[in-house]
């Protein structure tokens, strides 16, 4: 008859954790929105959406650890009363099991019937077990392990004085216990035991309804959290939005500057094409005519005019000719600056060799005593090379036409990782080191046109096509002592 | 083997053009070049209209072409020439003041046979136009008639 309570396996009580108040809502910051507060203008775009992630993750952080606990709550709830339900039922199979065993003890003394007696035994038998399941069942509540002790002792004092009446009567017969069999030995104990039970039933019943609203509540407080939390996700997701709409904005108004001026930077050029291209052809032409008709006219009349006149007319020529070169170096320096350059591998040492080579045939013999180090492998576009080494070895040449042991001097160095220098050293004329800063300007010279030919156009492309090369030009030099000419050139190939 | 065709100069700088003559007049060639002075001009020659409406027709031994005039410019007759079939066989040289890379590509790429720079230096400038009248003028040979009415 209580086999259903036998069956039921022993709750082990687990440590009940934190079933302390409900945590702190999470702080409620909520994010600016709208025009941006000066400390944060001076973030850049990766700050400002770390930090909005940043309170994004916080939120769901904060959110999920209180909705977390505020579930532990209601679970653990849900175990102590299930613990309790377990408790109840045991008290009352308990319940029943003791009137059993006390009015099959009274039938035994009035009967003498062994078989009144299995409800008696079986409960002496099984008080052990029960006594286990109970302390498992009660928890930890002092005021319930009070009630618990005591209710042991009164069952154990009921059952003991049942079983003092058991013994007499089967020792000493009916007789002894007859006063004993109508009202039972323990009537008052059982009364007190009932009484017990119901306290405790009472105390385990409260303890229930405490925890249904403390289940409730708790519950209440997680809905309303997480509906917090998501409004506050997506306050912060709009400001994130709002921030990374912001600099996508600015930055399209960048992008559309840059564009705008790009398509003014190419308007410029194709202007400048087209001025240097009417310079290549309209300025000839004049000159062209100048010589022309003086060449004409010293052919026509060269016979009756005199020295001087046919001086006269050799100047106009000779300056014509010489304004047609200056423009023709220009129309290259222009050139320089706005032809596409090749990408390819410059062997050094191979382009000087041919540029000696070339230089050669215009030396007339002039013995040159030339050094020539190991030069690298440089990216770059070979033709420029090649007009950068002719002018810088033709300067060269130039200036030490007027030496008796011209020397003439190439190397390379490599003063820093990535980058080679190379140079061209001659015993030459030299220069000034005050007028260092002309050297490499658009017709500028050190030297009057008397002393050495020359427009003053090819260092300029020198420096130009360097320029264009990502590297560097310089010069050292001193009167009489000769000159050394300095140019950096990248070991990488660089992005135009 | 001279022939009687004529030379086509096509120049609207009339200095330009006297000095050419100039030059090609040291070789008696001087006589047979027709200068025009305009773009529009070489058309209506080549295709016998306008003021040239009366001339015998034929195609002229050679055009010289400026690349730079006035209402219709080089590349433009150069274009006319190459795209009509009794026109194409017309050696054109193209003669002019530009060493432009962009212009030397579209001479070619249309169909020109010879591109000269003029050189600022009259006596370089005489001896290229000599050598060119002569060489167009005297020593090439013109495609035969048959070719036009034929292609």
């Amino acid at each position: 008859m209580d086999s259903a309570t036998q069956e039921r396996p022993p709750h082990t009580p687990v440590a009940a954790p934190l079933a302390g108040p409900v945590p702190a809502a999470p702080p409620d910051r909520t994010p600016r929105t709208g025009r941006l507060p000066d400390w944060l203008s001076g973030w850049s775009i990766e700050q400002r959406v770390l930090a909005g992630f940043g309170l994004v993750f916080a939120g769901i952080l904060v959110i999920s650890v209180v909705s977390y606990r505020n579930t532990s709550v209601v679970v653990e709830n849900s175990r102590l009363d299930s613990r309790s339900h377990d408790l109840i039922q045991l008290l009352g199979s308990i319940q029943e099991a003791l009137v059993a065993a006390e009015s099959g003890h009274r039938r035994y003394l009035v009967t003498g019937d062994e078989s009144y007696l299995k409800a008696h035994q079986a409960l002496a038998e099984q008080m052990p077990e029960y006594t286990r399941y109970l302390h498992a069942l009660v928890g930890g509540e002092t005021e319930q392990q009070e009630r618990l002790t005591r209710l042991e002792s009164l069952i154990k004092q009921q059952l003991d004085i049942e079983a003092d009446a058991i013994k007499r009567r089967t020792e000493l017969g009916a007789e002894a216990v007859r006063h004993l069999a109508l009202p039972g030995v323990a009537k008052r104990e059982l009364d007190t035991i009932h009484h017990l039970i119901g306290d405790l039933e009472n105390r385990e019943r409260q303890s229930a309804r405490a925890r249904v609203l403390e289940s409730a509540s708790s519950t209440r407080n997680t809905i309303a959290l997480l509906g917090l939390g998501a409004l506050l996700q997506l306050v912060l997701l709009g400001s994130v939005y709002y921030l990374i709409h912001h600099d996508i904005t600015a930055r399209r108004r960048v992008a559309a500057e840059l564009r705008r001026q790009g398509e003014l930077l190419q308007a410029a050029n194709k202007e400048l094409e087209a001025f240097s291209y009417s310079v290549s052809h309209d300025l000839r032409a004049p000159l062209r005519h100048i010589d022309g008709y003086a060449a004409l006219l010293a052919k026509t009349a060269g016979e009756s005019l005199n020295d001087k006149a046919q001086r006269y007319l050799q100047t106009i020529s000779d300056s014509a000719k010489q304004m047609g070169q200056l423009i023709d170096d220009l129309l290259v320096f222009s050139r320089m600056g706005r032809q596409e350059m090749l990408r390819s591998t410059v062997n050094l040492n191979q382009l000087v060799k041919t540029v000696i080579h070339d230089l050669r045939l215009d030396l007339q013999g002039k013995a040159i005593s030339w050094t020539i180090g190991s030069l690298p492998e440089v990216p770059g576009d070979p033709a420029m090379l090649r007009q950068v080494f002719m002018n810088l070895l033709s300067n060269a040449v130039k200036f030490t036409a007027t030496r008796p042991e011209p020397r003439i001097e190439i190397g390379a160095t490599q003063e820093a990782p990535g980058e080679v220098t190379v140079f061209v050293r001659d015993n030459g004329v030299g220069f000034d080191m005050q007028y260092v800063n002309k050297l490499f300007g658009v017709f500028q010279r050190l030297h009057r046109n008397d002393e050495f030919e020359g427009t003053g156009i090819g260092l300029a492309n020198v420096r130009r096509i360097i320029h264009r090369h990502g590297g560097r030009t310089w010069a050292e030099g001193a009167i009489d002592r000769g000159a050394t000419f300095y140019l950096s050139l990248p070991m990488k190939r660089i992005a135009s | 083997m001279t022939t009687v065709k004529p030379i086509v100069l096509a120049e609207d700088n009339p200095r330009d053009a006297e000095l050419a003559l100039a030059a090609m007049e040291e070789h008696h060639i001087a006589d047979k070049v027709v200068v025009c002075h305009d773009g529009a001009e070489v058309l209506d020659y080549l295709y016998c209209r306008g003021p040239y409406k009366s001339r015998e027709c034929g195609n002229p031994v050679v055009v010289f072409l400026d690349l730079k005039m006035p209402k219709v410019d080089g590349i433009e007759v150069l274009r006319t020439i190459k795209n009509d079939a009794n026109l194409k066989p017309i050696p054109v040289v193209m003669l002019t003041s530009s060493r432009e890379e962009r212009d030397l590509a579209q001479s070619y790429a249309l169909g020109a046979n010879a591109y000269v720079v003029k050189p600022v230096e009259f006596q370089q400038f005489i001896s290229a136009v000599k050598e060119l009248g002569v060489f167009w003028g005297v020593i090439n040979e013109p495609p035969p008639e048959g070719t036009e009415s034929a292609a």
